[in-house]
């Protein structure tokens, strides 16, 4: 595979990518987990390189893990401080993006709060562009991390019953990961209330399950969604409690899947709400940790993947109000 | 109970299995254990009752009763609505969340069912607020609420205005395969009204709420249990195109029942006469065509259950110029004999007549009696299919006397009542 050429400019996500796309990162990301477990962890790949981070919304894990992966890779990384920034003086995303496109990155890493609004910004800029998430659409380096997590662990993710819990309605993990873990092969579930069942997710190619224990049955690994709290009141939930009784995930209900299944959360975590603390920190059963690191190590596969694909020299950058 | 107890020489009348023959029942330990012809006189029994040729069938189950327990015990308990529906041949009834506090939450549904259990007569499920409050904000625990015993979910006399919020609790609703029952009202239009808008109220310069009111929110209503294949109950229907409308979804495939009112069936507008606040009811008294259209919808089998929609009220509350007077009518104990005698005046078959009254309730809400079955629970009514009398309100039971049947010729008494095997009501 390693004639293989990434054929996209951008990772905007996991829709749109083949087997052998995924499977390319999967296996450059396994090497970078050897050199993040090794005691110099240099590589120096995009040297000379830009990596803009660019986090419209909040984020500590996915913004530190870019930020990590950018430099291991010796690439020059700035994060933006968007919340404090022009925008919140009334510039416009593609004005923003416009300015960030000037000072010529090589790599733009986004996060927006708007799904598609990554999409926009990508067909407005001269550098690749990584998703880290746009609304409750994708977020594919998400996907990929869970997906390497997975095959470490069990090998081959072809033929697992695989179970994603919880607020799928809002759940931008929960549809990369759909589409991920379905290509590898995977028999996807989704467990969850009505209300946060997306319409049409039976066409998802993922089976759809309102009651957990049954949702669980046989299940090799169950990925764990994380519950917003404005979602419990009321209006999607009725409370945080009934949550927990009917889809939190306790050991009572884990025993409805295969012994020794693991535990995924793609964090942060609501205790007592969708997991319970003797779970969530199990020794042998929960990868919650392990996710974390195998995030650095897809995110530089990713960013290496993506700089190679760069053309040789970048034209200049267009005026604002140039069409596209 | 311990012991056998034989009923014979009774007109056997069960709407599940459409039995009509004579015969007896046998009942060891609160159950039916035998049923049919061979139970007579000389069946071995430490207790034998002697029906006279009377009616023996099911005893009822109403789905709509308001009590004021608690919060307004001045205009009916547990205890007292018990009383009025042994005496109306009703063995199980539903009590709405529309109290005070409203029974919104596991532990008011748990109260009603405790305090039911030990000073009702009869058997008392509580239903659970589809929405906290009964405001139709928030959901309300539907899932935990269930599983303490409510056995619908609704939001009462107070219609949820918001589609979104009617929505999402139905498609929460069906993650627990919860039944959800609206009646269907559009405040918009029928605040403040008084009777069945028209002619007839216009010359009794009376506010009437027009049919639309019940129209729209009845489509929307069961727009809404198709997409989300929530169990419906449309509530209280009372005209020819709500039933129709009904009878459409649910020939397209909807999950949907109705109930009507059994003064919906017995009374039109004009019954309002002359500013009885007694008739003051929600849904309103309708045009005769509509009452007609109800009833033949009885005949064919469209309507799944008829309900008392008993709500008592005391006079402080009714006793008032009918604009300003409380909704709502007492209905318990007239609930049989008002079906009874619709089916004398209309010819429509007893069985028939029954059927929304005992086993359809009991199959919507998968309770194991409403019929005459060996092994169902011994809740069983004795009554009198054709004897006349004239309702006289002050004989009534119900610790509110409002009842809109007060000075009417009905037809069919009950003579007694049973629950699990034990006699809770006998008329004197």
């Amino acid at each position: 595979m390693a004639d293989y050429r990434f054929p996209h400019r951008h990772l905007l996500g996991i829709e749109g990518l083949n087997r052998l796309d995924i499977e390319t990162l999967l296996e450059l990301g396994d090497r970078y987990v050897e050199l993040n477990r090794s005691r110099v962890k240099h590589a120096n790949t995009l040297a000379g390189q830009t990596l803009v981070n660019l986090f419209f919304e909040n984020s500590t894990r996915t913004q530190g893990s870019f930020e990590i992966a950018g430099r291991r890779l010796g690439a020059d990384v700035v994060t933006m401080p968007i919340a404090t920034s022009s925008v919140k003086k009334g510039e416009t995303l593609i004005d923003t993006a416009m300015t960030l496109n000037s000072m010529r990155p090589d790599l733009l890493v986004i996060r927006h709060g708007s799904s598609g609004a990554v999409k926009l910004l990508s067909r407005k800029v001269d550098c690749a562009v990584v998703n880290a998430g746009d609304g409750t659409h994708e977020h594919p380096t998400q996907a990929l991390l869970d997906a390497l997590t997975i095959r470490r662990r069990v090998g081959d993710i072809g033929g697992m019953r695989i179970a994603i819990c919880g607020d799928i309605l809002h759940s931008r993990v929960a549809r990369s990961n759909v589409a991920c873990l379905n290509m590898l092969g995977a028999e996807v579930r989704l467990i969850a209330p009505r209300t946060l069942t997306p319409p049409g997710a039976d066409d998802w190619g993922a089976k759809v399950f309102t009651d957990m224990r049954e949702g669980l049955k046989g299940c090799d690994v169950v990925m764990m969604l994380r519950l917003q709290q404005e979602r419990m009141d009321g209006a999607y939930l009725p409370s945080a409690r009934e949550f927990f009784h009917f889809w939190g995930l306790d050991e009572e209900k884990l025993s409805h899947a295969k012994p020794g299944a693991f535990v995924m959360h793609p964090g942060p975590m609501n205790r007592g709400v969708e997991i319970e603390s003797g779970i969530a920190d199990h020794k042998t059963r929960s990868l919650i940790t392990e996710q974390v690191e195998m995030g650095v190590a897809i995110r530089m596969a990713v960013l290496e993947t993506l700089a190679k694909n760069a053309p040789e020299t970048a034209k200049a950058p267009a005026p604002a109000g140039a069409k596209k | 109970m311990t012991g056998r107890t034989a009923i014979y020489n009774a007109r056997l009348l069960d709407p599940a299995s459409g039995l009509d023959t004579n015969g007896g029942i046998l009942i060891e330990n609160g159950l039916i254990t035998d049923i049919g012809p061979q139970v007579s006189k000389t069946t071995a029994a430490d207790v034998k009752i002697d029906a006279k040729g009377k009616a023996l069938a099911p005893g009822l189950i109403d789905l709509r009763v308001k009590t004021g327990e608690p919060g307004a015990e001045n205009k009916e308990t547990l205890e007292t609505a018990g009383e009025a529906a042994a005496a109306g041949g009703v063995t199980t009834f539903i009590v709405m969340p529309d109290t005070e506090p409203t029974l919104d939450s596991v532990a008011l549904v748990d109260f009603i069912k405790r305090r039911a259990d030990s000073v009702a007569k009869v058997k008392v499920h509580p239903t659970g607020g589809l929405t906290l409050g009964l405001e139709g904000a928030k959901m309300s625990e539907i899932g935990l609420i269930k599983q303490a015993g409510a056995v619908f979910f609704t939001n009462g006399d107070k219609p949820v205005e918001d589609a979104g919020v009617l929505r999402r609790a139905m498609s929460y609703a069906a993650s627990f395969d919860a039944l959800v029952a609206s009646r269907p009202d559009t405040p918009a239009l029928s605040k403040n009204t008084v009777m069945n808008a028209g002619a007839f109220a216009a010359r009794l310069g009376l506010r009437g709420a027009p049919p639309e009111a019940e129209w729209i929110a009845l489509e929307r209503d069961l727009m809404l249990a198709e997409t989300t294949g929530v169990r419906l109950l449309a509530d209280c229907i009372s005209t020819e195109r709500s039933l129709a409308a009904v009878e459409r979804a649910r020939e397209a495939g909807v999950k949907v029942s109705c109930s009507v009112a059994a003064y919906s069936l017995f009374f039109n507008e004009l019954d309002v006469g002359d500013y009885l606040t007694y008739c003051k009811v929600q849904p309103p008294f309708r045009v005769e065509s509509d009452r007609m259209a109800l009833i033949d919808g009885l005949k064919r089998g469209a309507i799944d259950t008829v309900v008392s929609a008993h709500d008592p009220q005391p006079t402080e509350d009714k006793r008032l110029p009918i604009s300003d007077a409380a909704y709502g009518a007492v209905g318990l104990e007239t609930l049989l004999p008002a079906l009874l005698s619709i089916a004398i005046r209309e010819e429509i078959p007893l069985l028939a007549a029954l059927k929304p009254i005992t086993s359809g309730p009991a199959d919507l809400l998968g309770l194991p009696q409403g019929r005459l079955a060996k092994g169902a629970p011994a809740d069983l009514v004795l009554f009198d299919p054709t004897a006349p009398w004239a309702c006289d309100r002050d004989d009534l039971s119900s610790r509110s006397k409002n009842s809109p049947f007060d000075g009417r010729k009905l037809e069919g008494k009950v003579l007694r009542t049973w629950v699990n095997g034990a006699t809770v009501f006998e008329r004197g």
